[in-house]
């Protein structure tokens, strides 16, 4: 067997804590704290997308958690691997300021500033009203969203396989 | 009769979103309108009984990029009002953060949003492949203004720690000493910056502006001065109701300011510039002249390499400041409450943000005022629109959407400050 993967991960929450379902990306982080190895950093960011190529810098793999648009169903998390998949119209961190978290990927993207591997868990949300308390189901989406996350950082640190 | 209609449903790299209607009759241009739909957000109402200790975190919140400018010109006009003035380091300390506000905001619409419309690029993301420098070199620069903010003011967006008479905190001389470097950076990349942008292929284009900005006895204007016009006007900020008047206009929901009997005018880098050319630095005059400036600008597409000619001040201003800063013994000038009204007036980066409250004696407020810098420069705006389109009427449509667009980010406008949000549409009737 190989030796553990070496690889520097990121958790980033994403959202506003004060508009709603937004809010779930911090409920979420909430969650993790404690949950994750050591190594492994948690952080939260909102406004500013701009500010995540600085986040991220230095990081091989960066796990995103954020609300979404109501596509199907509220509360329910998609996975989404940067790699191969489109961002979803109406993630929250869309910006009416000129830059959104899709926006900050292709920057980065542009710069050579992206981390190689980025997936993000994308909840669908119902209510983004300002001052209003998560839905039930998103905030009932939290724990799974957090569970996922932390398979997926494991995924991130579990030793390369190899196939001779 | 010949009819076209233009239309561009959402207007991008501007802060906030709107729309404009242009109408073209007859071959002539009918009217221009900055159409401004988002709802109001209605806080001069709900700062109606609260104190004044929550006014700066409450108005900081109109705006994530020039929150410190609204905090600036609260604790200006709540000072007034009580009888106090705030002087010596806590005041330099509040021009050291207002120039990261400056800095930050400032290098995001020249880099990032105003210098793709002059490379031929959608967008700085495209524009970052061939430019890539230019962009890291501009997300230095902001994060050099960023640190300011969060050093002095708690974080970076909505900055928790300014407070009416002052601070909460002050910083010891050690917390500073580490932003010197990156600020030398900083203005070394804005100098850069100016020759950079200064080569960029302009329209000929002027505008006979009435300029309007704050000008000091010594200082170039950002925190506090009198209120200036390049038409005469020369009064306390407390009487900028006396010449000034804002109107409804049914396709805003933005108030048009409005010179009273002369009309529109002009805030901004524009305006410092024209007004208080005299007092930037000989370097740094020199520098302007080297990028093709002289000491008035009427060409608002020039306003990139004014914005950027700020940028060199506001770093050179901070390395100043810092250099000078000894902390001071008390972080804030104690304030008694008393029934009484008070004015602020501080040059956002988009410039003057006017305030007036009327205080209870209980220092709660009974009436609030606050007139942005983008909602000044509407009526500018669509002056502009309309002389812009009027150029270029026997050209596509699209050549007159793209002009008119850029003729509206000359302004770096901040639509969520003044009510908020863009789409454009030509008519040709």
């Amino acid at each position: 067997m190989s030796p553990p993967a070496d690889r520097k991960v990121l958790v980033l929450a994403l959202g506003n804590t004060d508009r709603g379902d937004d809010g779930v990306g911090a409920v979420v982080a909430a969650k993790l704290a404690g949950r994750l190895p050591p190594d492994v950093r948690l952080a939260t960011r909102a406004g500013d997308m701009l500010a995540l190529l600085e986040d991220w810098a230095g990081f091989d793999a960066v796990v995103c958690v954020d609300a979404a648009d109501p596509q199907t169903a509220p509360g329910r998390v998609c996975r989404i691997d940067l790699a191969s998949d489109e961002l979803p119209r109406g993630l929250s961190a869309a910006s009416s300021h000129a830059f959104g978290f899709a926006e900050a990927v292709a920057l980065a993207r542009a710069l050579g500033r992206a981390p190689r591997d980025i997936i993000v868990y994308a909840i669908e949300g119902r209510c983004f009203e300002p001052g209003a308390p998560l839905t039930a189901e998103v905030a009932a989406a939290a724990n799974d969203a957090a569970g996922q996350v932390i398979a997926e950082v494991g995924r991130f640190r579990a030793p390369a396989r190899t196939t001779d | 009769m010949a009819t076209r209609t233009i239309a561009v449903d959402l207007l991008a790299r501007v802060e906030g979103e709107g729309a404009l209607d242009l109408t073209i009759s007859d071959g002539r241009v009918a009217s221009a309108q900055l159409r401004i739909f988002e709802p109001p957000r209605f806080f001069e109402a709900f700062l109606r009984g609260r104190g004044y200790m929550e006014t700066p975190d409450l108005v900081a919140r109109i705006c994530g990029i020039c929150p410190i400018a609204y905090q600036m010109s609260a604790v200006q006009a709540i000072e007034n009002a009580f009888g106090v003035t705030v002087g010596g380091q806590l005041r330099a300390l509040r021009r050291l953060i207002y120039c990261g506000e400056w800095i930050e905001s400032h290098a995001l619409h020249v880099v990032m949003l105003h210098a793709p419309d002059f490379l031929g690029f959608p967008d700085a993301i495209r524009m970052a492949g061939q430019h890539g420098d230019r962009v890291r070199n501009a997300l230095t620069l902001k994060k050099a203004g960023n640190e300011l903010m969060r050093v002095l003011g708690g974080r970076e967006i909505h900055p928790v720690n300014v407070r009416p008479g002052g601070f909460y905190r002050v910083p010891g001389r050690a917390e500073l000493a580490p932003i010197t470097e990156s600020l030398k950076r900083a203005r070394d990349i804005a100098v850069d910056l100016v020759r950079w942008v200064a080569t960029f292929p302009f329209p000929e284009f002027e505008r006979d502006y009435e300029f309007v900005a704050l000008r000091h006895p010594t200082e170039y204007p950002i925190t506090e001065g009198r209120l200036v016009s390049s038409r005469g006007i020369d009064i306390n900020i407390a009487d900028y109701e006396s010449e000034f008047e804002e109107r409804h206009v049914a396709h805003s929901t933005a108030l048009h300011a409005l010179i009273k009997r002369r009309g529109a005018y002009l805030v901004g880098p524009l305006a410092r510039y024209a007004l208080n050319f005299d007092r930037l630095p000989a370097p740094i005059q020199a520098l302007t002249r080297e990028a093709g400036l002289g000491a008035v600008c009427n060409n608002p597409f020039r306003s990139i390499v004014v914005r950027a000619i700020e940028i060199v001040y506001a770093c050179e201003e901070a390395l100043r400041l810092i250099v000078a800063y000894e902390p001071p013994a008390s972080a804030a000038v104690p304030l008694a409450p008393r029934a009484a009204a008070g004015f602020g007036c501080t040059e956002a980066p988009r410039g003057i943000c006017w305030h007036r409250y009327d205080f209870a004696a209980d220092g709660s407020i009974g009436k609030a005022r606050i007139v942005p810098p983008t909602s000044q420069n509407q009526p500018s705006i669509e002056a502009d629109l309309a002389a812009m389109a009027a150029t270029v009427l026997d050209q596509p449509d699209e050549v007159i959407r793209e002009r008119c667009e850029r003729s509206i980010r000359n302004y770096d406008p901040c639509i969520s400050c003044s009510a908020h949000f863009f789409k454009l549409s030509v008519n040709r009737a």
